[in-house]
């Protein structure tokens, strides 16, 4: 892994849980750490505004804030439509 | 006690850059908030805010915003307005109970705001009913707060009433 890690443990986490759903990264800021990009973009998007959102670097709560990042990856529209024709697809198979 | 709510503002066109607002914004102590920016001309912050209120996170919240970037308008407080799906979610229940609810209760069931091609409700009222009527037990957090932001969002709209239009009107809709 190229980027550097996030000094929180939970939120390092959750950044990672973001990565492996697709979402780019960037570092930069000072209260901020960095930002995280969702990788689709499309009409049908109903997230808006978390589409791109801050990490910060020290927020008051480690441990909601990984909460809260975590469920904007988990809310993505395009994801969960995805995951529901995913389930579909394998509740037929059984 | 912990809050969970989410405030959206609009940016004028001469706000400074998102970065530099998202520093303004730490710097205020909204470090307990997830920064949305994915739409140009505005900003989200979904709060996590420890306060002994309702009241007090919320209003605390809309300072701190204030205090960061003057030039923010507020455009909506959530959770207010909700679909029945929203409300499943929120509640915990299937979207198919919440509609099942609903509709063998039309008579008790809070009126929506809007019933078209989407149908809305405030969330308030959709809540302290199924607490009371349905014996759902819904968190104490999310009643007050879902009371409250429907108090900012109907107090924001309000003041676009006019004048003239609201003395003859409050004789008819009372």
């Amino acid at each position: 892994m190229s980027r550097v890690r996030h000094p929180k443990k939970d939120i390092e986490e959750a950044i990672r849980h973001a990565e492996v759903h697709g979402w780019r990264v960037e570092i930069g800021g000072s209260h901020a750490w960095g930002k995280m990009y969702c990788p689709y973009n499309d009409a049908e998007c109903r997230c808006g505004e978390f589409c791109i959102a801050s990490i910060w670097s020290t927020p008051k709560n480690p441990g909601n804030h990984a909460r809260q990042l975590k469920r904007v990856v988990d809310n993505c529209t395009t994801r969960k439509r995805e995951a529901d024709t995913a389930k579909q697809e394998s509740d037929s198979e059984e | 006690m912990e809050f969970e709510f989410t405030l959206k503002f609009t940016l004028t066109t001469d706000s400074p850059g998102v970065d530099e607002l998202v520093e303004c914004l730490g710097a205020a102590g909204c470090e307990d908030a997830l920064v949305g920016i994915g739409q140009s001309g505005r900003i989200a912050l979904d709060f996590t805010r420890e306060a002994g209120s309702a009241k007090e996170a919320i209003f605390s919240a809309l300072a701190d915003v204030k205090r960061a970037i003057p030039v923010a308008r507020l455009l909506e407080v959530t959770p207010d307005f909700v679909g029945l799906t929203d409300v499943a979610e929120l509640v915990g229940v299937s979207r198919q109970n919440m509609r099942k609810l609903a509709l063998a209760h039309k008579e008790s069931f809070p009126a929506a705001v809007h019933e078209g091609s989407a149908t809305l409700w405030h969330l308030s009222p959709v809540l302290k009913w199924l607490g009371e009527f349905a014996n759902y037990s819904i968190k104490q957090s999310l009643l007050d707060v879902a009371h409250i932001a429907m108090q900012i969002n109907l107090a924001k709209e309000a003041s676009q009433i006019e004048r003239q239009v609201q003395r003859e009107l409050l004789e008819l809709v009372a």
